[in-house]
């Protein structure tokens, strides 16, 4: 998750484990009855879970438990994963689903608790809607602003590939655009689409110094 | 391949290769990710309690509910008054009301097993755990529990032998 594992010049560094091969040696020991690599793959794969729980729409306390439970799950199926390499898709396939059936279940059950008309947008995974002010208070540095309100005029599907991409290393792009059903190869070898719309939205925005 | 996306226009650019600034794009809004929703704490240390608990081969109840006063998170180390949490399984379902215990240096738990039944429930945090008895009316409590990730284990009635457990809770 360092930095310089963004590096597109730094060749070398894609030779180096990524998360996804982490996550497979992970599984592949803790059937063996180690579980020292798994333990590393919760610390560093949760804050990824988490973000893409939370990209379903689910609130604070409900991402909580899909995470917990995502990885349950994969302690309960270690055994009959049949692809070892595919671990970090799994996970964020697992993940995503739950929290979009909670987040539809939450949905139903206010509407039921309410007994008000359905005004609920189906199918649009919203956005947690953080409001401004948490957001102008942590996002301090101008350009950090520009960059946020520009990425949510994007797609949605562009905002969560993007948010998610930006918190894992570059050979884990493919499994990340994977698990959310955008084309493989969409992101990584090459800028993507998702991408290059963020840097068209910025450059209309007249900001070009961000390195 | 990205230009099969749904048949839509392509993006100029999205074939070319990642520079520097998409580089220095993604750390930047790497940082703005996390600093706007910041991971719980300790929902790494809840995720690892339940993977242990996963390994008990228990059949996890579902959370239904939590009432909790207005803005607090549970593991944002939310305070304790007047918390009470709702799990339900297809067989049972259980609530537990927490209060402070020993001056806030504790958490006192009490439950209720639905349907009523003289069922052991068990508590179980990262070090160690406890075993009381519901009573008839389905009323079971643990005194000066304390903090940290916790889940209960109600082991059902019948031959099956069947455990339901709590997801991982904060107290």
């Amino acid at each position: 998750m360092s930095p310089t594992s963004h590096d597109p010049l730094g060749g070398a560094r894609d030779a180096e484990e990524s998360l996804g091969d982490r996550a497979a040696r992970a599984l592949l020991e803790y059937r063996e009855g180690r579980t020292d690599a798994l333990t590393d793959l919760v610390r560093e794969a949760t804050p990824l879970l988490w973000h893409t729980v939370r990209a379903q729409g689910a609130d604070r306390d409900v991402a909580d438990d899909v995470v917990q439970s995502t990885w349950a799950a994969l302690v309960r199926h270690a055994d009959t994963i049949a692809e070892p390499k595919a671990v970090l898709k799994w996970l964020l396939v697992t993940a995503r689903r739950a929290a979009w059936q909670a987040v539809r279940k939450d949905r139903t059950d206010a509407r039921r608790r309410t007994e008000l008309p359905d005004d609920v947008t189906e199918g649009a995974a919203a956005l947690p809607d953080f409001g401004p002010g948490p957001e102008d208070e942590v996002l301090r540095d101008e350009r950090d602003r520009l960059l946020w309100s520009s990425l949510k005029r994007l797609p949605q599907r562009c905002q969560e590939l993007l948010r998610l991409v930006s918190l894992a290393d570059r050979p884990d792009y493919k499994a990340i655009s994977a698990s959310i059903g955008m084309p493989v190869g969409s992101i990584g070898a090459t800028r993507g689409r998702c991408l290059a719309k963020l840097r068209a939205v910025l450059t209309e925005q007249g900001e070009a110094s961000w390195t | 391949m990205s230009r099969q996306d749904a048949g839509s226009t392509p993006v100029p650019g999205e074939d070319d290769a990642l520079d520097h600034v998409d580089v220095a794009l993604l750390d930047r809004l790497g940082r703005a990710v996390r600093a706007t929703d910041p991971v719980p704490e300790s929902l790494v240390e809840r995720s690892l309690f339940a993977m242990t608990l996963a390994r008990l081969e228990a059949e996890v109840m579902e959370l239904q509910q939590i009432t909790a006063p207005a803005g607090s998170v549970r593991g944002d180390a939310a305070p304790l008054e007047a918390r009470t949490i709702t799990f339900t399984h297809e067989r049972l379902t259980v609530m537990i009301a927490l209060s402070a215990d020993d001056d806030g240096a504790h958490v006192r738990v009490d439950g209720w097993v639905a349907p009523a039944d003289t069922l052991t429930v068990e508590l179980r945090q990262p070090g160690g755990e406890r075993t009381t008895d519901a009573d008839a009316d389905g009323r079971f409590a643990f005194s000066a529990v304390d903090r940290g990730p916790t889940s209960l284990l109600v082991h059902l009635a019948g031959g099956d032998d069947v455990t339901v457990a709590t997801p991982v809770i904060e107290l």
